[in-house]
C-alpha cells in the first residue's frame, strides 16, 4: 500500500540572534517551502523566533552516545559503499536527557558517518553529548531574513503568549487555594 | 454616519466574517498542520477586525470593548458591511484556499496603500496588519500554485472554485458612498487604482497556476446587500452573547 502521509521535516528555531538553532519538533509537508510555512504556524506563532530551519527527517543521521560506544570501534565510515564528494554537514547535539538537539557547528565530510566521526573528534574535550545528529547542509531550507518581519515579528505583540495570560489559569489557582 | 466610519466598518466586517469562516475549519481541515494554520489565520483576521473596531470606538468616543461587542454581537445581517465573498460557506478546501488567496492579495494591495494614509491612526493600524497579511498571502499563494498545478482532481476543484468566486470579486474594491471625499483628502487610496494593482498581481499568478479567469465580468454588488448565508453565520456567532447579555467572561 502506498503511504499517503507527507514527508516529515525536523524544525530548528533560533529564538534570538546569536543563539544556536534548536530542534523544536517536526511537521509533515509535501515540500520544504510548505514545511517552513507549516513550521511557522506550529512552532513560532507565540514563541520568540528570528530564524527557522527545516530539514527532511530522513536526511538526519542520528546516533546516541551509547550506540557509538557499543560499536566495536568508533564508526569509521568504511562501510559506506560509495564515498561521495565531501560536503558540509551540520551537527546538532543533545547534552541533557530532557533537552533538545542544539546546533553545534558544521564539518566537511564525504558521508554522514564520516561527518559524525569528524564531529566527535572536533568535540573532544568539550561537553559530552548524549545524542548526535548530522545532516547535509544542502538539504536544509532556511527562512528568508527578509521575511522575519511578516513571519515571526508579529508574535511579539500578541496577547496570550504566556499561560498566565489566560484568566482560566488564575481561576483554577483560586479554586485550588480555596480548597 | 460619515464616510470614514463606513469605510472602516467595511474593513472590519470583511476581516470578522472571513475570520469566522476560517475558524469553522478548526478540527476539520484536511491535515493537522493546515488545521493549525487556519486557526491562526482566523485569530489574525479577527484580531485585525478588532483593531478596526477599536478605531471606530475611538472615533465615536466609546469604550472599545463594549463598542466592539455591540457591533459584533448585536447588529442584524442588514447592518453588516462585509463583501458577499467572505460570507459564502467554506465549500471544499480548494474553495477555501482560493477565496483566502483572492482576499489576502486584495488586503495586501489595500493595506500597503492605507499605511501611507494621511489619517495617522488608520495608517498605523494598516502598517501593523500588513505584516501578517504578507504572511497570509505567502501561505495561501503557495497552496494555490500547488493545487492548481497538482493533480487533475485538484486542478478541477480549483477551476470550479475560481468560476464560482470570480463574479464576487468585483465587490472588493467597489466604491462606497462618498468614498471619493476620502480619496481626495488622501485618507484612502483610489479604489480603481487598487483594483488594477490587484488584477495585475492575481491574473498572471492564477494563469501560472494553470487556472483560467472566467470571461464574464464580476457582478456589481453592494455591501448593503447580503446572501442568506450571512444570517446563518451570524445566528451561530451571536447566539451565546445574545442568550446571556451582559455576562462577564
Amino acid at each position: 500500500m502506498t503511504s499517503t502521509q507527507w514527508a516529515r521535516f525536523q524544525v530548528f528555531v533560533q529564538a534570538k540572534s546569536g543563539e544556536p538553532h534548536q530542534d523544536v519538533g517536526s511537521v509533515h509537508a509535501p515540500d520544504a517551502e510548505l514545511a517552513l510555512l507549516n513550521a511557522r504556524d506550529v512552532f513560532a506563532r507565540r514563541p520568540e523566533c528570528v530564524s527557522m530551519w527545516v530539514v527532511p527527517a530522513s536526511a538526519i543521521y542520528a546516533k546516541t552516545a551509547e550506540e557509538i560506544q557499543n560499536l566495536s570501534s568508533a564508526p569509521d565510515g568504511k562501510s559506506e559503499m560509495q564515498p561521495a564528494t565531501p560536503e558540509t554537514y551540520y551537527v546538532a547535539c543533545k547534552y541533557k536527557q530532557a533537552g533538545t538537539q542544539i546546533m553545534a557547528g558544521s564539518v566537511e565530510a564525504a558521508s554522514p558517518s564520516l561527518a559524525l566521526v569528524k564531529a566527535i573528534e572536533k568535540n573532544s574535550g568539550g561537553m559530552p553529548a548524549l545524542v548526535w545528529w548530522v545532516f547535509p547542509a544542502r538539504l536544509v531550507t532556511q527562512s528568508d531574513p527578509a521575511e522575519v518581519d511578516s513571519l515571526y515579528a508579529p508574535a511579539r505583540d500578541k496577547g496570550f503568549r504566556m499561560s498566565t495570560d489566560f484568566h482560566t489559569h488564575t481561576a483554577m489557582r483560586e479554586l485550588k487555594v480555596q480548597g | 454616519m460619515n464616510s470614514l466610519y463606513q469605510y472602516l466598518l467595511a474593513l472590519a466586517d470583511d476581516e470578522l466574517i472571513l475570520g469566522h469562516r476560517d475558524s469553522e475549519w478548526c478540527g476539520h481541515a484536511p491535515i493537522l498542520e493546515e488545521d493549525i494554520a487556519f486557526a491562526n489565520l482566523a485569530l489574525d483576521e479577527i484580531g485585525h477586525a478588532n483593531l478596526w473596531f477599536g478605531l471606530l470606538a475611538e472615533i465615536e468616543a466609546q469604550d472599545p470593548l463594549a463598542y466592539s461587542d455591540q457591533l459584533v454581537f448585536f447588529r442584524e445581517p442588514g447592518d453588516y458591511r462585509n463583501i458577499q465573498m467572505v460570507e459564502l460557506p467554506n465549500g471544499d478546501w480548494a474553495f477555501t484556499t482560493l477565496r483566502q488567496y483572492l482576499f489576502d492579495s486584495a488586503e495586501l494591495v489595500r493595506l500597503e496603500a492605507l499605511s501611507q494614509s494621511q489619517h495617522a491612526p488608520l495608517a498605523g493600524i494598516a502598517a501593523k496588519i500588513v505584516k501578517e497579511e504578507r504572511y497570509h498571502h505567502r501561505h495561501t499563494s503557495a497552496w494555490v500554485r500547488r493545487l492548481g498545478l497538482g493533480t487533475a482532481e485538484s486542478r478541477r476543484r480549483m477551476q470550479k472554485a475560481l468560476d464560482q468566486l470570480w463574479s464576487y470579486t468585483g465587490e472588493i474594491f467597489s466604491p462606497l458612498e462618498n468614498e471619493g471625499d476620502l480619496v481626495s483628502a488622501g485618507i484612502v487610496p483610489d479604489p480603481a487604482m487598487l483594483q488594477s494593482a490587484w488584477l495585475a498581481r492575481v491574473s498572471p499568478y492564477l494563469q501560472e497556476s494553470s487556472l483560467s479567469i472566467p470571461g464574464e465580468p464580476p457582478q456589481a454588488l453592494r455591501r448593503t446587500e447580503h446572501t442568506p448565508h450571512l444570517k446563518v453565520l451570524l445566528s451561530e456567532m451571536q447566539s451565546v452573547a445574545r442568550s446571556e447579555s451582559g455576562v462577564q467572561w
